[in-house]
């Protein structure tokens, strides 16, 4: 059924996330690396492939980066889809072992970001010179404005984007690596200062610095590793959808999602956790919507009539996602991935799901004018 | 850092018409011409993102649009407009069909409820070498929103 039967993801590393850091990005990726191939019990000298992603890299890129590292590498992958890049890596790499063109596939991506880093990125034009000249506010602009529309369109309130951040948080809060474990209430969501009406600071994802990273191998290399192993069962990206419409509230996750649960044999009412990519809440509805886990417009019941922690029936973001773990820039692409993996092979700890065996991870990113250019996701079952 | 330069726009082959255009006080979009198109774009592109064709013409637009929808920003991303803020960003869908990022022009007041209210466009000094597109309420556009 699944297109990738004879690739397994083997193990998951993340590193210390971090408000500030000394260490350079390229060292954050070896960390978060070496702690996977760790994981799965292999060594450096296994590895065939990379992938990886990180926005404050250049002029370096994932072939410097092989060569940093001192890899011989049959594939790698540059990930140019911002956040929608860790799914849509290991996809590409799926593809690449399941043909014979390589064995063993690490996936990365890493930050180091702070605020002014965040405010001040090279920025394609549809971002700089079309909304940058007048103050647009970055990427918090783009997305109060797709969170107002939301609000408009579907009669969302604040308090529907309150309890899906205070479900993170309480998550969150049994992660030792995420940063914002404090707890915070409904009046404190709704309290906090605003950053850009419609969205206050518990809107935004707090920018550090940290890698995510997890490796992927062939089934000869599988056979010699005795830990626990997960199968890419189908994955699907999509990129500028609806080419002609910037406020259709979808980057295209409903346009892939029919032929990637159909590939994966399974639905959504199977999954044991959901890993989206929230760089704001509103766009973790627009995800749940497009990839059948909601009406268009409904999502927010799932945060209103369930309990969408680690102890409830719903498991979403796990760890607590970017807005309250951190997003080290690129890795916010990654980290749904990583925690799926910990998730899924017994290894999250405290917030550990019980016997979680399927997971939906989705990804986004590529903000451009008015909007994320790229949507991706990949259904994930342990072996 | 208020007295910074704010960020200008990185001019080239592609949209040197439109920042020239406003200039001149005047607000220039592409239009193709591809007899089965004819349909507007912005911002500026080599080809028509409708239709693939090559052959765009810039046009005088009307100045007048929409607010689709807005954002109340009051952390700008660069430290020359926090003397400004809080501001309107506003996402204007032009008469021609093409949505404009921009924002609404002093003087207003707080608390504006802007979606589907009517605006024309205004031009205001960007630094010393450029003029910068932005907008006014149409007087009577209020209505629109009870």
């Amino acid at each position: 059924m699944s297109n990738f039967d004879k690739v397994y993801i083997v193990g998951a590393g993340q590193t210390k996330y971090e408000k500030k850091t000394d260490k350079h990005v390229i060292r954050l990726m070896w960390e978060a690396a070496d702690l996977a191939l760790q994981n799965a019990g292999l060594q450096w000298s296994d590895v065939d492939g990379l992938g990886q992603t990180c926005f404050t890299l250049a002029p370096e890129n994932v072939t410097t980066v092989a060569e940093h590292f001192g890899i011989e590498c049959r594939f790698l992958f540059q990930g140019l889809y911002g956040g929608a890049s860790g799914c849509i890596g290991m996809h590409h790499a799926a593809r690449a072992i399941q043909a014979g063109d390589a064995d063993c596939v690490i996936i990365l991506a890493a930050d180091a970001f702070n605020v002014d880093s965040h405010m001040n990125m090279n920025r394609s034009a549809g971002q700089h010179d079309y909304m940058g000249v007048w103050g647009y506010g970055a990427a918090n602009g783009v997305f109060a404005m797709q969170t107002r529309l939301y609000m408009e369109r579907y009669g969302a309130k604040s308090e529907d984007f309150g309890r899906l951040c205070i479900a993170f948080r309480q998550n969150a809060q049994l992660n030792p690596n995420a940063l914002l474990r404090g707890e915070m209430t409904m009046d404190d969501y709704l309290n906090a200062r605003q950053i850009a009406d419609p969205l206050r600071l518990y809107d935004c994802v707090l920018p550090c610095c940290g890698a995510d990273a997890i490796v992927m191998v062939s089934e000869r290399l599988a056979e010699r590793l005795k830990g626990p192993k997960t199968r890419l069962l189908s994955a699907g990206e999509m990129h500028n959808y609806p080419a002609s419409d910037i406020y259709a509230l979808s980057a295209g996750w409903e346009t892939f999602s029919p032929r990637m649960w159909e590939q994966s044999g399974l639905t959504p009412q199977d999954m044991d956790v959901v890993q989206l990519y929230d760089d704001y809440p509103v766009m973790c509805f627009v995800q749940l919507e497009g990839m059948g886990f909601a009406e268009k417009g409904q999502a927010a019941r799932l945060f209103k009539e369930r309990d969408c922690t680690v102890r409830g029936t719903f498991p979403v973001n796990t760890g607590g996602g970017q807005l309250s773990a951190g997003q080290c820039g690129a890795s916010g692409g990654m980290i749904g991935v990583t925690e799926a993996i910990f998730q899924l092979h017994g290894q999250a700890g405290e917030r550990q799901v019980p016997d979680a065996r399927r997971a939906a991870v989705s990804g986004y990113g590529a903000v451009s004018y008015g909007r994320g250019l790229s949507a991706s996701a990949c259904i994930l079952e342990r072996v | 850092m208020s007295n910074e330069l704010k960020p200008q726009p990185r001019i080239n082959a592609i949209n040197r018409p439109f920042w020239e255009a406003c200039n001149e006080d005047k607000l220039h979009i592409q239009q193709c011409q591809s007899p089965n198109c004819g349909k507007w774009a912005y911002f500026p592109r080599v080809c028509c993102p409708h239709c693939g064709s090559g052959d765009l013409a810039w046009k005088d637009a009307s100045g007048e649009g929409e607010i689709k929808t807005f954002a109340v920003i009051r952390r700008p991303q660069h430290p020359s407009f926090f003397p400004e803020a809080p501001y309107y960003l506003i996402a204007v869908q032009l008469k021609e069909g093409p949505l404009m990022y921009s924002r609404l022009q002093h003087p207003y007041e707080q608390g504006l409820e802007l979606v589907g209210r009517k605006v024309s466009v205004t031009f205001t000094d960007h630094g010393p070498q450029q003029r910068l597109p932005f907008f006014v309420l149409q007087e009577d556009s209020g209505a629109a929103v009870v």
